[in-house]
């Protein structure tokens, strides 16, 4: 029986997916960084450094070829904009991997974790994003969107090149902790500044969503690059609301430096001008192709806290 | 969850456009066909609150002010994607909000109107807009409405129509072909609409160029510090059945998409020099 490769499988996400391809009957080969993955007896664990190429090939054209991996669904994402593993990781890893991927004995299929920050943010930018819509290529944009979208681009030129099937799954953002999410980052604090005069649309997407079309997109053969959405969809203001915090408009350009302080006073994680762009356009994402072709339909919600006074924004 | 105390709330939930519109108009609001996404709100954030509070700001202007008269609304689908093709004019763009009070009242459909790329980048104004049934003009902004079965207003004149000189009043400015492609491609009919009365609302004497770096294209100069009392009446023309005449692969075909372009211009042509010759007066 064949058997799927997961990277990652130690975050919150990793494990989701593990289980539920678990579910589905397929043997896993789980990878992370930490010693202990922690996983039921069923799954084979192994402790790798994926920007190390020796670890990565020792693991390839060892375990995965011993278990009959034939697909790799890789997740492995940094959780730290900016931290100097993260390139090595995103990029260089994924180029790694699709390199061996393509000369390996057992493995068919390629399934990478991609993220909407990759689209272009620019005035003609549609509200509702399709998977043809211009990736950000500027070099202005910050260094970690920058290398998304090279990782992106890495999965996407390899198509069509060789025998690998390859899908490249571009999520809205994962709302969750210890997922990298700078929304939720964004609302670890009471009081959450945002552009005045401006409430963005926004979408969220659970660990269960996200984790299903991964799991979708591995037991499928389709190809290419699919959307994936959430299903909440509502304006910031709304957001910070149902999430029990209060949201105070600021003037754009005192947002750097108000967040940057706060970062350095408080260590949180959330950087604005990450966020910049959507925290004044709206940008959701399309997932008509998901749909037709991975069967991937959003249905869990984020769950709301339940707040002691006043209500949600709508 | 326990949380600190709250800071008072200042963003609005549509209670004071509630206030502000006539009861007689709440089933209106209440009637109108919204895509809730789930919280209440469509994907390009157009939600109940911001119909009411889009009527509350417009039906003073439309009743009393403009006292508008609707003609032919019948030929607007009651349901299913079109696209509408309006002159436009009047420095400010109130006729926009005229025809969206007016299908939303007489048809109960909330229209949505292409705005300019810039208009979104405008502090405020851009959720006024927004929330009532503006989106940014793009093409795949157009071909996201038109997939979800949406009635969407185009202005083929553009900015330059808005901005057209008094002596210019009721001459149609250069007139874009991209409504006609995406009706096209998408298989929709295009209904031509006249709106007569906004060409002389607001005559201006000058306009300052160059303002692109404040987001603003440029800055109108209007005659009198407030648009005229003038009488507005809306045409709505039989819907030219795109479908019917062209191929949706003629899309790509130049003289096929001028033709189509040639073809609402001429509408809305005739239809104002109807509207033109119908009327008693400017002002009534």
């Amino acid at each position: 029986m064949s058997a799927v490769l997961v990277t990652g499988a130690t975050q919150p996400l990793g494990r989701a997916v593990v289980e539920g391809l678990r579910d589905r009957g397929r043997r896993v080969l789980a990878v992370g960084i930490d010693p202990d993955g922690d996983f039921p007896g069923d799954v084979v664990y192994e402790s790798v450094d994926l920007s190390r190429a020796r670890s990565l090939k020792r693991l390839m054209f060892g375990p995965a070829v011993d278990l009959g991996v034939d697909t790799i669904v890789h997740l492995a994402f940094h959780r730290t904009p900016g931290h100097p593993r993260a390139h090595k990781l995103h990029v260089d890893a994924t180029r790694l991997l699709l390199r061996m991927s393509e000369r390996h004995p057992t493995i068919r299929r390629f399934v990478h974790r991609s993220t909407v920050e990759v689209y272009a943010a620019r005035l003609d930018r549609p509200d509702v994003l399709r998977e043809d819509n211009p990736l950000e290529l500027s070099p202005k944009a910050p260094a970690w969107i920058r290398e998304r979208v090279e990782a992106d681009l890495t999965a996407c030129t390899r198509m069509g090149m060789g025998d690998l099937d390859i899908a490249v799954l571009r999520c809205s953002e994962i709302f969750a902790p210890k997922m990298g999410s700078q929304l939720h980052d964004y609302l670890s604090s009471q009081l959450c500044f945002r552009p005045m005069g401006f409430d963005p649309i926004l979408n969220l997407l659970t660990v269960e969503d996200a984790a299903n079309a991964f799991v979708l997109a591995a037991e499928s053969d389709a190809t290419g690059v699919f959307n994936i959405p959430g299903k909440d969809t509502m304006p910031l203001i709304w957001l910070t609301r149902k999430w029990g915090r209060d949201s105070v408009g600021v003037p754009g350009p005192m947002l750097g430096p108000l967040y940057s302080a706060r970062r350095w006073l408080r260590r949180t994680r959330f950087r604005y001008d990450l966020n910049a762009w959507r925290f004044h356009f709206n940008g959701v994402l399309d997932g008509t192709r998901a749909r037709e072709e991975l069967g991937y339909v959003p249905e869990h919600g984020i769950e709301w806290p339940r707040l002691d006074s006043g209500g949600a924004g709508d | 969850m326990t949380r600190g105390p709250r800071l008072p709330r200042l963003t609005g939930n549509g209670h004071l456009s509630r206030l502000l519109l006539p009861k007689r108009l709440h089933p209106v609001a209440e009637r109108v066909k919204l895509k809730d996404e789930g919280h209440g709100i469509d994907l390009f954030g157009l939600d109940r609150a911001g119909i009411t509070r889009g009527l509350a700001v417009s039906w003073w202007l439309y009743e009393h002010y403009f006292r508008v008269e609707s003609h032919g609304i019948e030929h607007v689908p009651s349901d299913g994607a079109a696209v509408l093709a309006a002159n436009h004019s009047g420095t400010l763009p109130l006729d926009a909000m005229m025809l969206a009070h007016d299908l939303m009242r007489n048809r109960q459909r909330p229209v949505r109107i292409a705005m300019d790329y810039f208009v979104p980048g405008l502090p405020w104004i851009n959720l006024l807009f927004t929330r009532a049934g503006g989106f940014s003009g793009t093409r795949g902004n157009f071909h996201a409405l038109l997939d979800a079965g949406e009635l969407v207003l185009a202005f083929p004149e553009g900015t330059v129509g808005i901005g057209k000189p008094f002596s210019q009043r009721y001459q149609l400015q250069t007139w874009r072909q991209g409504h006609v492609e995406l009706a096209i491609e998408h298989q929709v009919p295009v209904v031509p609409i006249a709106v007569i009365g906004a060409e002389e609302q607001w005559p201006q004497i000058a306009r300052i160029d160059g303002l692109e770096s404040l987001g603003i294209p440029y800055l109108p100069i209007p005659a009198t510090p407030m648009p005229l009392p003038v009488k507005y009446h809306l045409y709505y023309g039989e819907p030219i059945d795109i479908p019917s005449m062209f191929d949706a692969s003629q899309v790509h075909d130049a003289a096929a998409v001028a033709e189509g372009a040639e073809m609402v211009r001429n509408a809305v042509e005739r239809l104002i020099e109807h509207g033109l010759s119908e009327r008693q007066g400017v002002f009534s």
